[in-house]
């Protein structure tokens, strides 16, 4: 087991996240991976299928800002550190965890102590709940060097988790307090919508590419538009098979959660039991469509 | 490949790409985070231009450090240099400082605007009409050189070296000019700091033979300020960050402040005392802890003079401290807090609160007087005396959360080349008879003692400084300085106009603090640093690859730095080395050949700065190459308690220990990296240096006083003729109550506003429009006594030789029976000359005999300029110039001129338009003389024949020789 964090790798990590310059191919390359850095390539990973914010998959409402980013500042500033316009951009993230690691050279023992500790506040509250599921996303539908990137990414974290023994710490009291997705059928249906899309309700990842996936494999139209309205339109075309379809995604993705729970703790596993809830639900839903219309989407 | 390998891969991929000086991480990252640029992404820094949003359009600097040049704080700077233009787009804090450890006030940031000054003065002038009448000539700089270094050189030909004088404000350097004057061999060095920090200064040499404190606030379980430190003063913005600091960690913090600053309103005890009273306050808390025992006994037995005071005072050779502790009770018997209560206006019962904290404070009691009241009053040096008595009782010094002295947390490096002789002859304009322990020269006494001593000053520099506007009795300076009869020449050297410059000769463009080479360190916690101030553009184009040997080829216009300059006067005053003054200014390396700042920093660098070489080397850098880049290197940090250090035994040889315990030794003095300075101690009467002092039989470095040990009692006051001011006591002010007239009341005019600096920062837009004037603050049931209605309303200030009309500011933020208007604004030009448009008024200047009058013709406001945002100047009010109607009030002991003012307020008289000043220069030399008849004179009163105690601190001495009295009596007599 490493001494400490492998803070250089983890900032050119960081660096990869964020649009591309000249100077990727320098860090593409020194981390062995392949192809490059493209704006186009970029765009579509991280600017339409996968946000890279800690608060789009820590918070309630599954979008950028509010609570979730606000709790990351909050450990920005109890690290000394002023939180900069986007505390919780995963490279702003990576970026602050290597850099506690940089000042801990030259810090004295109680210093120390206390700088593991935020970085393990930090890996355990504000990334990992996340990236893992995130980073599996992006390795499943990006080009490289995002692909091989993200399987880096997904060894570093892990590599870390492990270093400070997060598989320990309990499931963050904030993500606790978030609700399940809300059944339409007692709820209404937009409040179903957006959850579906709130990692921290569904425990899953949905990303254009699964709704363009579902449409494909049922034959339907995907509106152009976001995430909510193509889905809510998916749903009136097709509710049954698209609920259905969604179902398995879900599924999937709460077996990936399972599996983790052995190395990443209580917090993975309240995250497969959010996706398999969600399975369930929508698994309910789509034999129950033929209900009256104003239960269902 | 494993996680450290390919982290280690990475790193060295790094490495790789930077050690050919480009960029590994593009920018603008998010992995940037801290709130400075990293260091190793200063030569190629990349940050979006803010001016192109929403565009993202990356601009690319080069960030160079350089060192603030604005107050005496040193705080380190970053220029960001456009890699496409060369040009500085702005300055923002360098975080490798450890003083200001990358935070700055709003005076660094706007060195941009200095910088950027469209007035500024870029070429060298000659006046081309009489003095004064604003007529001026473009003139090359050689033309300049010659022409004074000729005029020097016949004074010291002639043995006229007096005739040569050196006037500096805010110096921003360690002890270059003062080493260059004493190479020339002139005692002409004068200094602002007797209307400055003198009073304070006095008070703290008088205990330890240094004169400034470093309080190490962060560290303080008390924090005692005699000042507004959180928002203005010395050093306030490293001080700030640390008193912060302290209080996050639960110091408290006590101030003394007569107005509701900024720094009170922080405050857990803040103190509005009367005028004055300040040092009745900190005897009546002494008071309080000596007579119920709340002192560190222990302390005071080893480190106070105790013995030389029974001795001396009370005939008592053999007195135990126990009958000290018996006769330091009855000493201070009478201070009690009701008696403090009296003097200061506020309660007893909150004095005692306030007792009881600095009594439980321990060691950890920093406390702090600059300015304040220590240069507002009369016997003003008492305060910090007093204060220090605190800190004394608790053995609060040089511990860590105390008081260290200034020494103990600087670094002066010793330079490559240093002057031994020093000069001959005395200046009496700058050292008169009166004022024998004056710490610093008698500078704003300067037009009374050349007019009281019919002097003649040949060359009269005066250095980014600006005396007729700074200095009290601003009108006899323009008296003195019209005067060819007393001012051969005046070279005013400054970076823009100023009211002194007017009066001058030749005015030599100087730079900002991005234009120049200075060394500097500054005590601002426990801890030793340098930081280097240098010509950023001139570094940035080395980096570049070009060689830059002048720095006027890469400053604006022909601004040139100082360094430079002298180095050149120099070699024009002697060029031959006939008068072996050149010696000091040549290579090391080339004999015969000029030394260039870069070798006279890369020797300091390389041979005067533990740890300096070895840091660089560790980057593979020189250690000049290292100071260009980051600006500034900590020395050493945690000095602690130096006075308990014991001397090493290779420096004990045939010592001798006398019967007061100092010990003298035959050891040379080791070599030492810094340059020679402090007191000066005479040696044993078989010439042993005196090595340290033993304390309770070990044998310890102790202080720098004539005792070795703090100086309780002053031999020195007590043998000079002020034996009743020998221990810390207290004065009544000039503006005690019982010295004003009933319808008189004080004028505090000492205070800063937080984003000015006197006249130094008053060509920056940006603080000019935050702080533009200066009211008269003044309390609502004042103004309701005096029929003063509103805010705004007009009113005259009559001091004691004139008046000036300004707005009141009717506020509940000033004691009620004081007034106070701060000495920042009120800048101005005459009429018909050229200047400096932002932040001046434009006056008629009108001279009748002995009177004088200031009439603002044009206020501030808006004009076209280069810059378009003097077009958006909103403001036209620029305050008042209220010094040229306050008198000279030279402390007879300290010698620093005591600000505070007795002043009758009134509504404006009919005709009284705002800005108006009025003084008679007659009146000007009766209270001159009235203050000089309080002094005790050296020819009447010096134990030993000398003009003043050869210990005592100097910025040049003159030989010992020079030290003898003349016979004759004293001037004023």
């Amino acid at each position: 087991m490493p001494d400490g964090a492998p803070a250089e790798l983890l900032r050119s990590l960081a660096v990869l996240v964020e649009p591309p310059t000249a100077g990727h191919a320098a860090i593409v390359e020194a981390l062995g991976l392949s192809g490059a850095a493209s704006p186009g390539g970029y765009a579509d990973v991280f600017a339409f299928q996968l946000y890279p914010y800690a608060s789009v998959y820590l918070g309630a409402e599954g979008m950028l800002g509010g609570e979730a980013r606000d709790r990351v500042a909050g450990l920005w500033r109890a690290l000394g550190q002023k939180p900069p316009k986007e505390p919780d951009h995963l490279a702003a993230l990576l970026g602050i965890y290597a850099r506690i690691e940089d000042v801990m050279a030259h810090a004295g023992a109680a210093e120390r102590a206390l700088l593991v500790e935020g970085q393990r506040t930090l890996l355990a509250e504000h990334v990992a709940p996340w990236a893992f599921a995130w980073s599996e996303r992006v390795a499943e539908l990006s080009p490289e060097p995002y692909r091989g990137w993200a399987g880096l990414l997904v060894g570093t974290l892990r590599s870390e988790v492990e270093r400070l023994g997060v598989a320990d710490a309990c499931t963050p009291r904030a993500l606790e307090e978030v609700g399940p997705v809300r059944d339409p059928r007692t709820e209404g249906s937009e409040p179903f919508l957006s959850d579906l899309l709130a990692y921290a309700r569904s425990g899953l990842v949905f990303t254009r590419a699964d709704l363009a996936a579902v449409a494909a494999e049922l034959d339907l139209g995907l509106r152009a538009g976001e995430r909510r309205y193509a889905l809510e339109h998916l749903l009136a075309q097709d509710p049954e098979g698209v609920l259905r379809t969604l179902a398995g995604k879900a599924a999937t993705q709460a077996e990936g959660h399972e599996a983790r729970e052995v190395w990443l703790g209580p917090t993975s596993g309240h995250f497969g039991a959010r996706a398999r809830g969600t399975e369930r639900l929508l698994l309910e839903l789509s034999t129950s469509v033929g209900e009256p219309a104003e239960a269902i989407p | 490949m494993t996680i450290d390998d390919l982290n280690r891969r990475v790193s060295a991929a790094r490495d790789e790409v930077e050690s050919r000086g480009e960029t590994f991480y593009p920018g603008a990252s998010r992995i940037h985070l801290a709130a400075f640029p990293p260091k190793e992404r200063w030569n190629d820094w990349v940050e979006l231009d803010s001016k192109a949003w929403p565009k993202r359009v990356e601009k690319r600097y080069m960030l160079v450090p350089t060192t603030c040049f604005n107050c005496e704080s040193a705080c380190g700077l970053l220029a960001y240099v456009d890699r496409d233009t060369l040009q500085v787009r702005k300055f923002e804090g360098n975080p490798e400082h450890p003083g200001s450890r990358g935070r700055n006030c709003a005076k660094g940031p706007a060195t941009i605007n200095q910088v950027t000054d469209p007035d500024r003065i870029l070429y060298p002038l000659r006046r081309a009409g009489a003095r004064g009448a604003g007529k001026w000539e473009r003139v090359s700089w050689d033309e300049a050189l010659d022409d004074i270094a000729g005029r020097i050189r016949r004074c010291l030909e002639e043995e006229r070296h007096e005739q040569v004088m050196y006037h500096v404000g805010r110096p921003g350097e360690d002890g270059y000019t003062t080493r260059m004057l004493a190479a020339w061999g002139v005692d002409g060095h004068n200094s602002h700091t007797n209307v400055c920090s003198s009073g304070a200064r006095s008070g703290y040499h008088w205990w330890m033979g240094m004169d400034r404190p470093s309080p190490d606030h962060a560290n303080a379980k008390t924090i005692l300020l005699v000042s507004s430190h959180l928002e203005t003063g010395h050093y306030f913005n490293p001080h700030a960050q640390r008193i912060i600091e302290g209080k996050k960690a639960g110091a408290k913090l006590i101030v003394l402040d007569t107005r509701l600053s900024n720094t009170a309103t922080h405050a857990d005890h803040w103190l509005s005392p009367y005028p004055g009273s300040e040092p009745a306050i900190f005897l009546s808390i002494a008071n309080w802890m000596i007579q119920h025992g709340r002192y560190d006994r222990d302390f005071v037995r080893r480190w106070w003079n105790w013995q030389e005071f029974m001795t001396e005072v009370h005939g008592e050779s053999e007195a135990s401290f126990e009958r000290f502790e018996e006769v330091l009770r009855s000493m201070y018997a009478d201070y009690t807090f009701d008696f403090a209560a009296a003097e200061s206006g506020i309660p007893a019962e909150r004095l005692e609160a306030v007792a009881a904290v600095v009594a439980g404070s321990g060691t950890r009691l920093a406390t702090y007087n600059w300015r304040s009241a220590g240069s507002g009053n009369l016997g003003g040096w008492q305060v910090a005396r007093t204060m220090t008595l605190l800190n004394a009782l608790l053995g609060a010094l040089a511990t860590e959360g105390g008081t260290f002295p200034n020494s103990w947390n600087k670094f002066t490096p010793r330079p490559p080349r240093l002057p031994h002789q020093h000069p001959k002859r005395w200046s009496e304009v700058l050292w008169p008879d009166e004022y024998p322990l004056a710490l610093m020269e008698m500078s704003f006494l300067m037009p009374h003692l050349m007019r009281e001593q019919e002097a003649f000053v040949d060359v009269y520099f005066t250095r980014v400084y600006n005396p007729v506007w700074t200095n009290p009795d601003g009108f006899s300076w323009i008296e003195m300085l019209t005067d060819e009869s007393k001012i051969g020449q005046h070279i005013a050297m400054t970076p823009t106009w100023n009211e002194t410059a007017y009066f001058a000769d030749y005015v030599l463009p100087m730079g900002h603090s991005s234009e120049r080479h200075d060394l500097t360190s500054y005590e601002q916690y426990d801890g030793q640093w340098i930081g280097f101030r240098q010509p950023v553009l001139r570094a940035a184009r080395e980096r570049l690859g070009e060689d830059i040997s002048d720095t006027r080829d890469v400053n604006p216009g022909e601004v040139w730095e100082e360094n430079e300059f002298w180095i050149e006067l120099t070699w024009r005053i002697d060029p031959d080395g006939s008068l072996g003054i050149r010696q000091f200014f040549e290579s090391l390396d080339r004999p015969g050949e000029k030394m260039t700042v870069d070798e006279y920093y890369g020797w300091i660098f390389e041979n005067s700065v533990p740890g300096l070489p070895e840091a660089a080397a560790a980057e593979g850098l020189t250690p000049l190459d290292y100071m260009r880049r980051y600006g500034a290197f900590e020395v050493s940090r945690n000095v602690g308690k130096v006075y308990e250090h014991p001397v090493p035994d290779s420096e004990l040889e045939d010592v001798r220990v006398d019967e007061a315990g100092r010990v003298y030794t035959r050891a040379p003095v080791p070599p030492s990296p810094k340059a020679p300075g402090g007191t000066k101690i005479d040696p044993d009467d078989d010439g042993r240096r005196r090595v340290g002092v033993r304390v309770d039989g070990e044998i310890v470095k102790g202080w720098p006083t004539p005792t070795g040990k703090l100086e309780f009692w002053s031999r020195t006051l007590s043998d000079w003729g002020w034996p009743e001011l020998a221990t810390p006591t207290y004065v009544k002010s000039h503006v005690h109550r019982q010295n004003l007239d009933s319808d008189q009341m004080p004028l505090l005019t000492t205070f800063r506003v937080p984003v000015q600096i006197h006249t130094r920062s008053a060509n920056s837009k940006w603080l000019d429009e935050i702080a533009h004037t200066n009211p008269l603050w003044i309390h609502p049931s004042d103004a309701r006594r005096l029929g003063i209605d509103k805010t705004g309303d007009l009113v005259r200030v009559e001091t004691e030789i004139g008046y000036f009309v300004l707005k009141a500011w009717i506020t509940e933020g000033i004691r009620p029976g004081v007034a106070a208007c701060s000495h920042h604004m009120g800048r101005w030009k005459p009429e018909g000359h050229q200047g400096q448009r932002i932040g001046m008024m434009t006056v008629a200047l009108d001279q009748s005999g002995s009177e004088w009058g200031l009439e603002r013709k044009a206020g501030g406001g808006p004009f076209a300029s280069e810059d378009p945002d003097t077009l958006r100047v909103w403001w036209t009010d620029v305050g008042v110039h209220q010094n040229l109607t306050h008198p000279v009030h030279p402390d007879p002991v300290s010698g620093m001129h005591c600000w505070h003012q007795a002043v009758r307020i009134t509504p404006a008289r009919p005709g009284d338009s705002f800005g108006d000043v009025s003084v008679d220069t007659a009146k000007s030399k009766a209270v001159y003389e009235k203050w000089l008849e309080m002094t005790r004179a050296a020819s009447r009163h010096s134990p030993d024949g000398t003009r003043r105690p050869w210990w005592m601190l100097r910025p040049v001495r003159p030989v010992r020789e020079a030290y003898d009295l003349p016979d004759r009596e004293p001037v004023g007599a």
